[in-house]
């Protein structure tokens, strides 16, 4: 199968059965096709301590799960088994596709170029708005998964031509040790790393991370606590810290800001988060405003105001970002990159399709001033 | 208040001498159980009273800790074929719980024939989960089918233990297992979520017996076993009201916690709360002293 044609197949919905079909027919994935029949993966899990009475506690999040013997932690998918802790979904993957890397969204990373993308069950948050909560809000034995250890995953993206993988859908974070070891697989082939994250993690596996990957999107859900702890059981302390340790570090980093209305759409909030951004890591790094549609838990909003995202949009650009844009509004001019010194369109976009790019080398074409990303 | 009944059966011989339960000992427990909660002087006019002939009923196992420290199957297959015997129709009897590599590990052997006891897990082929999550206050989650569809009416049969978070399990958070994400749901003691959970009419309504296995007891370190705070205590507890029996459960681990020098779990700050919530809720009583606890030994 050429990859357009499967683009093509799985280009309506990207659901997992019709991307699965069309990589069954597919006749020249015979890694994917002799991959063992998936189940549990029983990997150590990194980042824990034993505890006396058989007992661990967890350290790859925020958490701190402390778990007795068969229990399991948050995410569902790491299990103490005997005082010793497992992964539960090592190359267990749920979901898989090749998405265009806008669709992540990654806007100053390579852009018009296809990212395969995949994801295993479990999160260690339980937003009441997600988009994906038959996976991320599942038990790996609760979801059909696909064997895929790393050498398949780098394998795959690069018989489809794929410059970057993407692990992302539910929440890469509990999928830590299969991440990892797959970014360094994928960069043996010369491909490139991204993480679509909620950014819950702790400073020491994700400064490992960073060392393998070449660029990071954090859900920024909301700017105050009463959000995270109400919509999305987790902490809005150590996203910021994310935040700050990646933009302090060489990765590519963008943030993205699901507004949903009346829930976390104060304007004021907004202003102290964009104050906040440019105060902390500067005012290169892109923050994206996507709209939200009525998902999971939450059917009794409706979908974003259009004016509500430009007015936040607006908020954020009067507090000095460079790059703030729109999402799931196709064909906004909130899409698009401009230069923030000569106001030139430097980035159009429709959608997830680039439409015009107006740069030369990391230089706007119209004035030359650098715009920051990872362009080649 | 009209106080709530709950009914501590003991008996000298539930366990035999490899330390298994002996069934014969657990039927005699069964049955005396229910007379005394029923008042009934025949246990088959109790269970009738308590079950319509044509119901399919489930019994809900707890069968995480696998052979060492589960629900143990001489206890629960002998309830089974006592409900199958007096409505003559063994296979409206299920019992169950959520995967059948842990019913197998427990040491239940997996039945889904015609004409006799079904034992399976929710992973069973064909079951599954419902496709849409029940929300209910802080809980939204996929029920089992065989909670949600298979069963009209149910009994908690779980096993009473020390747990490290909620401060007990038993017979409420039995549910537990009845939905997909209870991975979610275990945060501050497992409070309100326990409480939100069972209020759920798939639970609240079909609800109909607590039985708690306190044949031994694991009361410190749970909810994984630990032999060296595992006490035999040769007893099952009944009720109908779901929170108290959970109270009386919670009073028999403090019990025997301060008989080994152990802090009470107050002092542990793992007090489990969410049974004040749940009366709070209208589920149940959670003062003892709105509790009569009637014990007999047989």
């Amino acid at each position: 199968m050429r990859r357009r044609d499967f683009l093509q197949r799985t280009a309506a919905g990207s659901g997992w059965l019709l991307t699965y079909n069309s990589l069954r027919k597919g006749q020249r994935l015979l890694a994917v096709e002799a991959s063992p029949a998936a189940g549990l993966s029983r990997v150590e899990a990194r980042y824990y301590d034993r505890l006396p009475d058989r007992e661990i506690k967890c350290r790859l999040c925020p958490r701190f799960c402390q778990l007795g013997d068969k229990e399991r932690g948050f995410c569902g998918v790491r299990e103490n088994q005997n005082g010793k802790y497992y992964t539960l979904v090592y190359g267990q993957v749920a979901s898989y596709n090749i998405d265009p890397i806008e669709k992540k969204p990654l806007f100053h990373f390579l852009p018009g170029t296809m990212a395969f993308s995949l994801a295993t069950a479990g999160c260690n948050v339980a937003c009441k708005f997600c988009q994906n909560w038959e996976i991320s809000q599942m038990r790996p034995e609760q979801v059909q998964s696909r064997y895929l250890p790393p050498e398949v995953v780098a394998e795959t993206a690069a018989h489809y031509n794929c410059p970057i993988v993407a692990y992302t859908y539910s929440e890469p974070v509990i999928f830590y040790e299969f991440m990892y070891d797959t970014s360094l697989q994928v960069r043996r082939k010369g491909l490139r790393n991204t993480v679509i994250t909620n950014g819950f993690i702790n400073p020491e596996p994700l400064a490992e991370l960073i060392k393998v990957v070449e660029a990071i999107k954090i859900d920024l859900k909301a700017y105050n606590q009463d959000f995270y702890t109400n919509y999305v059981r987790g902490e809005l302390k150590p996203v910021l810290e994310s935040i700050k340790q990646i933009a302090h570090s060489k990765v590519w980093l963008e943030i993205v800001y699901l507004v949903i209305p009346t829930l976390n759409d104060d304007p004021k909030e907004i202003r102290q988060m964009a104050h906040w951004l440019k105060t902390e890591i500067g005012p290169d790094y892109p923050l994206h405003f996507s709209r939200f549609q009525p998902m999971y838990l939450i059917k009794n909003l409706p979908p974003t105001p259009l004016s509500t995202l430009e007015r936040l949009r607006d908020i954020a650009l009067e507090e000095g970002l460079h790059y703030v844009y729109l999402g799931n509004v196709p064909g906004h001019p909130g899409e698009n990159t401009y230069c923030p010194n000569c106001g030139q369109l430097v980035i159009e976009r429709y959608g997830y399709t680039i439409k015009k790019i107006s740069l030369s080398g990391n230089k706007c074409r119209h004035c030359h001033q650098t715009i920051p990303g990872v362009w080649s | 208040m009209e106080k709530v009944r709950v009914v501590i059966i003991k008996s000298r011989r539930a366990l035999a001498a490899n330390g298994q339960p002996e069934p014969a000992s657990m039927l005699r427990m069964f049955r005396k159980g229910l007379e005394v909660l029923t008042g009934s002087s025949q246990a088959e006019e109790a269970l009738r009273l308590i079950f319509q002939p044509a119901e399919n009923i489930g019994i809900k196992i707890n069968t995480i800790g696998r052979r060492a420290i589960s629900t143990y199957p001489e206890t629960a297959v002998t309830l089974g074929l006592w409900l199958g015997k007096t409505f003559g129709c063994e296979d409206k009897i299920i019992i169950w719980d959520r995967t059948n590599e842990e019913l197998k590990e427990a040491g239940y052997r997996l039945s889904r024939s015609e004409g006799s006891l079904r034992i399976m897990g929710t992973d069973s082929y064909g079951i599954g989960y419902g496709s849409q999550p029940v929300i209910n206050r802080s809980v939204a989650s996929l029920f089992s089918k065989i909670q949600a569809e298979l069963v009209d009416s149910t009994i908690s049969l779980a096993l009473l233990k020390d747990h490290g978070i909620a401060g007990i399990t038993g017979g409420m958070k039995n549910y537990f297992g009845a939905i997909h994400n209870p991975n979610k749901y275990h945060d501050s003691n497992c409070d309100p979520y326990l409480a939100d959970l069972f209020e759920i009419d798939l639970i609240k309504k079909k609800h109909r017996l607590t039985i708690l296995d306190a044949l031994r007891v694991q009361y410190h370190r749970g909810p994984a076993y630990h032999p060296q705070w595992n006490e035999r205590a040769s007893q099952l507890i009944f009720g109908f009201d779901p929170v108290a029996v959970d109270v009386v459960g919670w009073k028999l681990i403090e019990n025997l916690r301060a008989k080994k020098g152990l802090p009470s779990l107050s002092e542990e700050k793992r007090e489990p709360t969410y049974l004040q919530t749940a009366e709070n809720l209208g589920l149940g009583l959670a003062r003892l002293n709105n509790i009569e606890i009637i014990e007999e030994e047989v």
